[in-house]
């Protein structure tokens, strides 16, 4: 009997953090003792390079490009820890359509079955900034990936972006697509960030996975082309990645968020955008501000 | 949502464009778009023209990127450039005619790009976007025309006060265009005027190139090719009118009037021209009048088809053979202003007649409008419905003519139940043709 492989989608902003929340999740899942497989559907093709030492590994859509027929074995590489790591890759900036890519690459590792001959857990999608059009909508929609996790930041673009997320999620969710597992606030350093990020999923029904805090131990696994996981495993950030995964491995049950309408989050971020005027001008007695 | 159009009586802008390109002389189509696109439009354009294949590189013999998934994912202008190459190469043309397919317009293939790489050399390498999510058969014969006369017309500043143009009868579209064409061109000699009509028989891409000496462009139609005539106007400065198209004597005609006072010809000529055409004319006629009162040959009649033809066939059945066509179903998407253009050209009849027009895309509504136009018989001794009557439109329009129990002549696109070669049914002689065809069907019986 073949287990339940449990797939996840990650999206948010582009630059708000995704790859590198991706990869030290799927890190700290292998480190768990799961089989993980990363995904990533960008056609800038860096969503693996944390797990990789740095390199770029060649691309699902590099290959066709190449041969006519590709095997699912010649576009898998083993990275950290023998996480499974994927690029679909994509044309140059400018030409063709990179989201018939992301279909392309997704349907031929489905087509293959290459998931269950891994006999993998995991396998997380690390999908390009805005969902931009239909392609790069693939993992939400035809079921796909069942679990899609949004990063943000608390910067009102990046949760512009997140509810725009929800209400692609809201629109596929009736025929079959994936559901909402929560938010991965990340960046969360300054006591407002966290109530902005509280306050958004409370609106939007739905809740935050972790908070995940800027910290140069990133910066500097980056800089070693590794992930926090990897190259800082003691470190408190390793714990809060830790942590993460955890709380993905109890995670069983999406659900459909309440996207705000655009009227509705422009005036809830112009409302909160005159309390953070009121805090900086000193308005606020920065002891209240914590209860933002 | 947008309306569905049940049986659609035209293809997609490729389609279109394909069909235009195809009809010109020594002018090679190629496809930039996936395989299917060219083998289906082949079958629907030949196969709903009265079969007309198309001839060398036309039908089925077409040019073709056949992108594929590759080229859709990373762009398709490697295998155009390819497959423009080798088409120069193999086949035997003097212009050579890019239209795109809905999926290179949807990943946004720069077609002219591509095409700016065959600049300066032997043979001209023109481009449209026939975008077919934008329109149907008839933007795509606008977007040729214009590529045509943007790309192709050479400019020149001295006019030829004897040379016209003329357009705006659809080749494949209208599926006698090619008789048709050349009927109007040897009604314009007769008034001293040499016409380009670019797809007629004997047209060759010389006089097309050199057309922009023309000093009027006549589009015979107040549907199509209009938006064309203003391109060239405006690269050319060559003024254009819009005329309908005349079928029989009463059409024709008006016809002569028309392009002769914008042409600024004699009226005495033009007058002098008209009489000795219906000299001709109804002596074929009038041997009919016997019978016609005897057998009563007079019906009801239906008129379904697109702009061009319904005003020409009504205004034909009514004041040249006397019969009563008191309902006419347009079946084309127009937009107001167009439709303001046509329902002026239902009126003026000879015969005072008042046709109820209506603008509907569907081939089963049909049934509805003769039902509401002509109540059938509810127990009353002279109401009879839609009878003695005939149905004048295409092959869509059989069902609807069996329910009735009436003939149908299928005289618009798209018509499968005819071959079609050279034959015509504008001017006086194409008059004379309708008059066999339709009466014909009066007398089928016999
Ligand atoms: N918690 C964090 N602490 C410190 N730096 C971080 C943190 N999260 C992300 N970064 C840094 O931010 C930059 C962008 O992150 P990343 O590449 O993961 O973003 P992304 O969302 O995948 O971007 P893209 O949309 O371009 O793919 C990287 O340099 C990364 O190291
Ligand atoms: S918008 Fe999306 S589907 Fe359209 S061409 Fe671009 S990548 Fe492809
Ligand atoms: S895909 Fe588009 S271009 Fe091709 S046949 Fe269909 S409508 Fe026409
Ligand atoms: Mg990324």
């Amino acid at each position: 009997m073949a287990k339940k492989i449990k797939q996840i989608a990650i999206y948010g902003k582009g630059g708000i953090g995704k790859s590198t929340t991706t990869s030290n999740i799927s890190a700290a899942l292998s480190v768990a003792g799961y089989k993980v497989m990363q995904f990533g559907c960008d056609p800038k093709s860096d969503s693996t390079n944390t797990l990789r030492g740095g390199e770029y590994i060649p691309t699902v859509l590099d290959t066709l490009r190449d041969k006519q027929i590709v095997r699912a074995h010649d576009v898998i590489f083993e990275g950290f820890n023998g996480i499974y790591c994927v690029e679909a890759g994509g044309p140059a900036p400018g030409v063709g359509c990179a989201g018939r890519g992301i279909i392309t690459s997704v349907s031929l590792l489905k087509q293959q079955k290459v998931f269950e001959e891994l006999d993998l857990d995991y396998v997380i999608y690390d999908v390009l900034g805005d969902v931009v059009c239909g392609g790069f909508a693939v993992p939400v929609r035809e079921g796909i990936a069942e679990h899609v996790f949004t990063v943000t930041s608390a910067d009102f673009m990046a949760i512009y972006a997140a509810n725009n997320l929800f209400k692609g999620i809201h629109k596929y969710s009736t025929e079959g697509g994936a559901l909402l597992g929560g938010v991965i606030a990340n960046s969360i350093n300054a006591p407002y960030a966290k109530d902005i990020v509280d306050d958004f999923v409370a609106r939007t029904h739905t809740q935050v996975m972790e908070y995940v805090p800027r910290s140069v131990s990133v910066t500097q696994a980056e800089l070693q082309g590794k992930t926090t996981i990897e190259a800082d495993p003691d470190s408190n950030q390793a714990k809060v990645y830790k942590s993460l995964a955890q709380k993905i491995i109890n995670h069983t049950e999406s659900k459909v968020p309440a996207p705000m309408e655009t009227s509705e989050l422009r005036q809830w971020a112009a409302e909160w955008g005159k309390q953070l005027v009121a805090l900086e001008s000193g308005l606020i007695a920065p002891a209240a501000a914590g209860n933002l | 949502m947008s309306k569905v159009i049940e049986r659609p009586r035209y293809v997609c802008a490729l389609g279109g464009a394909i069909g235009t390109i195809q009809s010109l002389p020594r002018a090679i189509p190629i496809l930039h778009s996936s395989s299917g696109c060219g083998g289906n439009l082949a079958g629907a354009l030949s196969g709903a023209s009265g079969y007309n294949g198309g001839n060398y590189c036309g039908g089925q013999a077409l040019p073709s990127s056949n992108v594929s998934e590759r080229d859709i994912v990373f762009g398709g202008e490697g295998r155009l450039q390819e497959q423009i190459e080798n088409t120069l190469k193999v086949m035997d043309g003097d212009l050579y005619f890019v239209v795109t397919g809905c999926m290179v317009e949807m990943i946004g293939d720069n077609v002219h790009a591509v095409t700016k790489r065959f600049k300066g050399e032997k043979l001209p390498v023109l481009a449209a976007e026939t975008v077919s999510f934008k329109g149907n058969s008839y933007y795509g014969y606008e977007l040729v025309l214009e590529t045509l006369f943007r790309d192709f017309v050479e400019p020149a500043p001295v006019k030829d006060a004897g040379t016209v143009n003329l357009w705006g009868v659809v080749p494949m579209q209208d599926v006698f265009w090619k008789g048709n064409l050349g009927v109007l061109k040897s009604l314009l000699k007769k008034l001293g005027y040499e016409t380009n009509t670019f797809f007629g028989q004997g047209e060759t891409l010389e006089n097309l190139k050199n057309s922009g000496k023309a000093s009027l462009n006549i589009v015979v139609s107040d549907a199509y090719g209009i938006e064309a005539a203003k391109v060239f106007e405006e690269v050319h400065g060559v003024p254009y009118i819009t005329v309908p198209l005349p079928i029989g004597d009463h059409g024709t005609s008006r016809f002569l009037r028309t392009v002769g006072k914008a042409l600024g010809v004699d009226e005495i000529k033009v007058e002098k021209l008209i009489q000795e055409e219906r000299k001709a004319y109804y002596p074929y006629l009038e041997r009919l009048a016997d019978v016609y009162n005897d057998l009563d040959f007079q019906r009801y009649a239906t008129v379904v088809g697109d702009p061009n033809y319904t005003q020409a066939v009504t205004r034909f059945l009514s004041d040249d053979i006397g019969w009563l066509p008191e309902l006419v179903v347009i079946t084309d998407i127009l937009g107001e202003e167009q439709k303001e253009r046509v329902l002026a050209s239902f009126g003026e009849y000879e015969s005072g007649l008042r046709p109820e027009i209506v603008f509907d895309e569907d081939a089963s509504s049909v049934v509805g409008y003769i039902n509401r136009h002509w109540p059938q018989n509810q127990g009353q001794k002279y109401h009879k419905g839609f009878a003695p009557g005939v149905i004048i439109g295409s092959v869509m329009e059989r069902d609807t003519a069996e329910q009735f129990k009436v003939p149908l002549l299928p005289v618009t696109y798209p018509i499968s139940n005819r071959v079609v070669l050279n034959r015509a049914y504008v001017g006086y002689s194409g008059g004379l043709t309708l008059a066999e065809d339709v009466l014909s069907l009066v007398v089928a019986h016999r």
